[in-house]
């Protein structure tokens, strides 16, 4: 399936709606709702993340899950210990991190390997760092890091006090913002169609000039690094980092949320994560056998709908002309 | 050209058909998922209207056999207050939601809760949970009520006042542990531990060897011997190099901390290398976890236990929740976080009396300090940490081939609660004695 691309003027549609939801959401809905739209907000930025490396520059990671834990361990540990350093400055850091670890992981695998082997390799990387940090005393071990409270931006002329009220959910309605935008840049961009040359044709892509490695490892550094922003955003979120955040089963979601919504779309792991979280919050209380429904729905939907939710409305919408033109023909 | 037309035709209206279906109930469904969570902004509290307890646990996933008792036991106590008049008139009614053993579940799920007018909550059992509990509580206004979490932070190091604690805590438990061994076993004075690799097993090996330190000296005059613990992983498949590991220990008595399904398997591989065999054992606080799975392979031991309802047999609650739980369930081998749960929703009942209003500080005043009665016995909320000071239960367990269930219960006792409860110190770690 091609990509699909989006006019700059409806990526401002679609986001100005997102936000506008976004900042509704307090408004009328309790503070169970609140918290899962914050959560859903950093998904969208882990979805997407992993999309851009998977959907641009053909590069399936099973291990994204140890980029969102290296971002939320990073502001995690930073906040607890080191509270002192500007919260901006923290995210940042954490963002680096992430960073540094796809770095790491790419120079180790991606000259050797592509497709399913560097799929398996990078769920080998996240399941060592798992691990790791179940060891590591400063990381918590396997209970994780408790207190991870919402600090204060300090603007130096005016301060805003993340704890108070809804205003870290705001601040993760607005970062979320900042952060798709900036991928939907790099997803457009000439850097973007680099990528795309790349998963398309590499043989050709490398005989008009293009370093084909460097380009991989260089979309699979920008995952790296939102997906552990977005790591960063969740864990003054929900307070308490653990173990879990790196655990196999944490890195299929980001998969799950763009095969829901359609990867071939930029906002295909969006609608995803919206959709996922409405099944799963649907299910929460038939007890026993919500993951048993939430599985099989997605299934259902994966298997019945291969281009996703988007793809479906995309061929329904396609579809609609001709619709016209029979009747036309049935009554000339 | 006519047939071609026809059959697309045919084939457009059919489709046109199945989207409209699909579209009317996928749109139906839509629109119902998506509002419904709005739909109950307008279920606030009202005075007359019923009080709502919040119940998050553990009804799926590793954690389910413990969350199961906690909800059975939420659900007893509720039928029976509301069977006695309810609280100030108001009927008890409970929220439950699943936290899967996951803290980002647990804590949307505390927050959904609150949200719904059901700052009352109860339930927790992860530790790591409990400790996450604090910070939101306190942001979210509200209170929660733990049934087995088991970290000394809860009531020290991130001690908050809006959790408590209604059970024995790791220092009562593991101490009491060490005073029944120095009473009962005074020539086994070597001691060694297979401890899981988490804050748990550290905790409850730290205080058992602080208990040991003390006891062992005072009741039977000797200095135990203290022999590093063995150290193994969490949910591990294998135990079979640590097993050997023990077996070389010239340590007389083994204390175990290993949980749940690690214990089952620990224990059945340990079978063959007879390691239980001359050896003391003193397992945390599986309570019939083991002996339930193993039957006659059980190896004896003792273990920790929230409630024994033959230990308290006489007590009148205990008695009727013992009745209740068999009437409802069918089981005849009800373990104790049925009886913390019960605990703790008598204590809310209570401290709502006491308060005279669901108002979270009131809630919260009228829990600290507050003497009620419960299935073990009277306990004490203390005022200083949210700690119950409450008598600590530990039944000896043995493999009975003749019995339906394979195991028996030869021995229970009770050790007095203050005898081993640690000073309160909110806020602060607790010195413990450690091996020169």
């Amino acid at each position: 399936m091609s990509i699909t691309r989006i006019k700059p003027q409806h990526f401002a549609g679609v986001m100005a709606l997102l936000i506008v939801a976004g900042f509704l959401l307090p408004h009328v809905a309790n503070r169970g709702i609140v918290f899962l739209g914050g959560v859903v907000a950093i998904n969208m930025v882990f979805g997407i993340a992993f999309n851009i490396a998977f959907q641009k520059a053909g590069i399936l990671s099973f291990g994204n899950a140890m980029f969102f834990a290296t971002g939320a361990y990073a502001t995690g540990y930073m906040i607890t210990q080191v509270p002192q350093i500007p919260f901006l400055l923290m995210i940042a850091l954490s963002g680096l991190a992430g960073a540094l670890l796809a770095l790491i992981t790419g120079l180790l695998a991606l000259r050797r390997s592509s497709g399913v082997y560097f799929a398996v390799i990078t769920l080998a990387v996240g399941e060592l760092i798992h691990v790791l940090i179940t060891k590591m005393d400063f990381l918590g071990r396997n209970d994780g890091m408790v207190g991870v409270f919402r600090p204060t931006l300090d603007f130096a002329v005016f301060q805003i006090d993340l704890s108070q009220g809804d205003s870290y959910y705001y601040f993760i309605i607005l970062s979320c913002a900042v952060l798709i935008s900036i991928l939907w840049v790099l997803w457009s961009n000439r850097f973007g169609r680099a990528l795309q040359t790349v998963k398309s044709d590499p043989m050709r892509a490398d005989f008009l000039g293009t370093d084909i490695n460097r380009k991989r490892l260089q979309a699979l550094v920008l995952s790296g690094a939102a997906t552990a922003l977005a790591g960063a955003l969740f864990a003054p979120w929900a307070q308490i980092v653990t173990p879990d955040l790196a655990h196999w089963s944490q890195s299929t979601m980001p998969l799950l949320f763009a095969l829901l919504g359609g990867t071939a779309f930029f906002f295909g792991p969006v609608v995803g994560a919206v959709l996922f979280s409405v099944l799963e919050y649907n299910t929460r209380t038939l007890v026993g056998i919500s993951d048993l429904m939430v599985g099989g729905l997605l299934l259902a939907v994966v298997l019945a709908v291969p281009g996703g939710v988007l793809g479906l409305l995309k061929s329904v919408i396609a579809r609609k002309p001709a619709k016209s033109l029979v009747r036309k023909e049935k009554n000339p | 050209m006519d047939s071609r037309v026809r059959d697309v035709r045919i084939t457009t209206e059919e489709d046109s058909m199945t989207h409209l279906k699909r579209r009317t109930v996928i749109g139906g469904l839509g629109a119902s998922a998506l509002t419904a969570p709005f739909l109950t902004r307008t279920a606030w509290a009202q005075s007359d209207e019923p009080i709502k307890i919040g119940v998050v646990t553990s009804l799926s996933g590793p954690q389910e056999f413990i969350g199961s008792f906690v909800l059975n036991g939420c659900k007893i106590a509720v039928n029976q207050i509301n069977a006695q008049g309810g609280v100030m008139g108001r009927e008890l009614v409970l929220e439950v939601r699943d936290d899967r053993a996951n803290p980002a579940d647990a804590t949307a799920a505390a927050r959904e809760l609150i949200g719904l007018g059901a700052h009352l909550q109860i339930g927790t059992i992860s530790s790591a949970v409990a400790l996450a509990m604090g910070p939101l509580m306190s942001q979210e206004g509200g209170v929660v009520i733990t049934c087995g979490a088991g970290s000394e932070k809860i009531n020290h190091e991130n001690y908050n006042k809006h959790v408590f604690r209604p059970g024995d805590g790791p220092y009562m438990r593991m101490r009491a542990q060490a005073q029944l061994m120095a009473e009962r076993q005074p020539e086994v004075t070597s001691w060694t531990g297979i401890i899981p690799d988490h804050e748990y097993g550290r905790t409850t090996w730290a205080v058992f060897v602080d208990g040991l330190l003390e006891f062992y000296p005072d009741i039977a005059g000797v200095q135990p011997e203290i022999i590093d613990p063995i150290i193994v992983p969490y949910g591990a498949g294998d135990y079979r190099s640590f097993i050997t590991q023990a077996a070389r220990s010239s340590a007389k008595g083994i204390y175990n901390s290993t949980y749940g399904g690690d214990s089952v398997t620990l224990f059945q591989q340990a079978k063959p290398y007879r390691l239980f065999e001359d050896r003391i054992l003193m397992d945390s606080a599986n309570e019939f976890i083991v002996a339930g799975a193993l039957g006659t392979q059980t190896p004896p031991h003792w273990t920790g236990i929230h409630w024994y309802h033959e230990t308290n047999k006489g007590n009148e609650m205990s008695d009727q929740l013992y009745a209740d739980y068999v009437e409802m369930t069918g089981d005849t081998t009800p373990m104790g976080w049925l009886a913390e749960a019960h605990a703790g929703i008598y204590a809310y009942a209570k401290a709502i009396e006491k308060a005279g209003s669901t108002e979270t500080d009131a809630v919260i005043s009228g829990l600290k300090g507050l003497v009620w009665q419960t299935v073990t016995g009277e306990r004490t909320m203390r005022a200083e940490d949210n700690q119950a000071i409450k008598d600590v239960e530990l039944i000896y367990i043995e493999p009975k081939p003749d019995t339906e269930k394979g195991y028996a219960v030869t021995d229970y006792v009770k050790v007095e609660g203050t005898s081993v409860i640690e000073p309160p110190s909110p806020g602060q770690a607790v010195e413990l004695r450690s091996p020169t």
